[in-house]
């Protein structure tokens, strides 16, 4: 494979995951979050030369409410900005193709959204076609129930396993302050909710949560000026999905699947069971299964070690879950993880998905040694 | 059957319904609660001391946080206008009328403001104008309180004293 620009992860800052902060709108609570990245790469905003911001209007209430984040992004004098409806996980992808194309050497990755200020099921269902799906009110919990049952029909897994998965994600998650729900559960406490929409329970589900984040990414020859020890990008490839949920096999993830087949290979790794970590966007215990093995590593194994984190079960904050996954790795791979830290950790895997039954996923292979020389 | 149908469903007819509850945030809670008062607030920049009007938690050009709340005057002067010879939604206005901004005194950035009680016509920039309120008891912490602005009849500002808060 022809060389790539080395880019590196430098900096990663979150708000905690709340339920609602009553105190601030969503740019005033992006504001602290894109100072506190900037700070912890000792920069100030003159230094950085590109941004991209991940919300959603429909989410907002507010056409063209993106522009707002302008405000608190230091955009002035005039940047290069651009925004997408996206995970701010996939915006980092815009970033790292500007790099590559050698117009910026920095720039900032942020993802906001105001989550309790809508009704996320009713915005989430506008992402389905209008005519035979969106009219019959499908929302993202009902069409991952959807899919939980075509996974469930074609391998067999119980409920009892969906019970551990999530139960192993909030093991994880009490030794992440950032994580909105921070409390272990038992998969037999588990298996007792009630069920949100069959064959998916309540304990199987994020409660609605909302965060901003920040992520600073540099390139080789800026990327030591801002941190200690970069993160440096090995591979990354994205893939998107039919609308048409009737039209693919909601039990697979074909586009996970060639994401991170493409993703390992820029990486020059055969497998994915060479990462240490692996953090991956799965905001129910199915989706996370899908994405396991989409991803060829085995979900109940020792190594990797799957979304110490504690995941997207313990905190889901529309546009910044992905973000946060790269984060995660991020701290891994920087002495940044506390005590969740995955010892020895090397090289990390870090996953995205947007849309209904996983339509758009992005895979993201971090590193701690730069991939080309 | 595979022939185009010659009558039948043309259309889709999709309803839309999205709910909203949203936060003010704080700088802008203070701020609405204020007009109940006659009182406009302004958020200060730490760096370079401007007074953004309604409170900005941070300064858009410096970047620098805004942690004062100051109050600023509820007159000032027009920065610049149009006139408008279309109805508004929603707004029983008689046209044409004027959408000014206006830099309220000690304010670096100007607000939108309808400006009544003249003719069009002889609305300038450099006019100096003062708000109308709502009468007491009537005023509900919203932008609706200050019901337009009207002439002082004070002298014209000069130009270079509001050139940099249009």
């Amino acid at each position: 494979m022809t060389n790539l620009r080395n880019v590196a992860v430098v900096g990663f800052a979150q708000l905690p995951v709340v339920a609602r902060d009553e105190h601030r709108m969503s740019t005033e609570m992006l504001y602290p979050v894109v100072r506190q990245a900037l700070a912890e790469c000792k920069v100030e905003r003159d230094d950085i030369d590109y941004q991209i911001a991940g919300s959603v209007d429909y989410m907002d209430g507010r056409p063209f409410g993106f522009v707002a984040a302008l405000d608190v992004m230091g955009s002035w004098p005039a940047r290069q900005d651009l925004h997408l409806e996206m995970d701010a996980a996939f915006c980092a992808y815009y970033a790292w193709v500007r790099m590559q194309a050698g117009e910026c050497d920095t720039a900032i990755v942020v993802g906001h959204g105001k989550t309790s200020e809508g009704e996320p099921d009713r915005v989430l269902n506008l992402q389905l076609d209008p005519y035979y799906q969106a009219a019959i009110g499908l929302d993202p919990t009902s069409t991952a129930a959807l899919q939980a049952s075509a996974y469930m029909a074609r391998t067999g897994v119980t409920d009892r396993d969906l019970a551990s998965i999530a139960a192993r994600n909030r093991a994880a998650g009490v030794r992440n302050a950032d994580n909105q729900v921070r409390s272990a559960a038992s998969a037999d406490e588990l298996m007792k909710t009630p069920w949100t929409v069959e064959p998916l329970r309540k304990g199987y589900l994020p409660p609605i949560g909302e965060s901003a984040t920040c992520m600073v990414l540099a390139a080789e020859g800026k990327a030591r000026k801002l941190c200690d020890r970069p993160v440096w990008i090995q591979g990354v490839d994205h893939r998107s999905e039919m609308q048409t949920l009737g039209a693919r096999d909601l039990s697979r993830s074909a586009g996970a699947q060639l994401a991170a087949q493409k993703a390992l290979a820029m990486a020059g790794m055969k497998s994915a069971s060479e990462a240490d970590v692996v953090e991956l966007y799965g905001a129910t215990p199915v989706e996370e299964l899908i994405v396991a093995e989409a991803l060829g590593i085995e979900p109940n194994a020792a190594h990797p070690v799957i979304n110490p984190s504690g995941g997207p079960l313990c905190g889901n904050p529309v546009m910044s879950t992905g973000l946060i996954r790269m984060g995660e790795i991020f701290r891994q791979l920087s002495g940044r993880a506390g005590e969740r830290a995955v010892s020895g950790a090397r090289r990390g895997i870090a996953h995205a998905a947007q849309g209904h039954c996983l339509q758009q996923n992005i895979v993201w292979v971090l590193g701690t040694e730069r991939r080309w020389t | 059957m595979n022939e185009p149908p010659t009558e039948g469903i043309k259309y889709v007819d999709s309803k839309v319904y999205l709910p909203y509850d949203y936060v003010a945030g704080d700088s802008k809670v203070r701020y609405l609660q204020a007009l109940k008062q006659k009182r406009i607030l302004g958020s200060k920049c730490s760096k370079t001391g401007k007074v953004f009007v309604p409170p900005l938690v941070n300064s858009p050009e410096s970047f620098a946080p805004c942690t004062e709340l100051v109050e600023v005057a509820d007159r000032g002067v027009v920065t610049t206008f149009c006139i408008v010879n279309i109805p508004v939604i929603g707004r029983n206005l008689e046209i044409p009328y004027v959408a000014a901004s206006v830099a309220l005194d000690g304010a670096a950035i100007s607000i939108f403001a309808l400006i009544q009680e003249c003719k069009p016509e002889d609305v300038r920039m450099g006019m100096r104008v003062e708000a109308v309120w709502k009468p007491d008891g009537e005023r509900q912490g919203d932008h609706e309180d200050i019901q337009y602005f009207r002439p002082t009849g004070e002298a014209d500002a000069p130009q270079e004293s509001y050139i940099n808060r249009l």
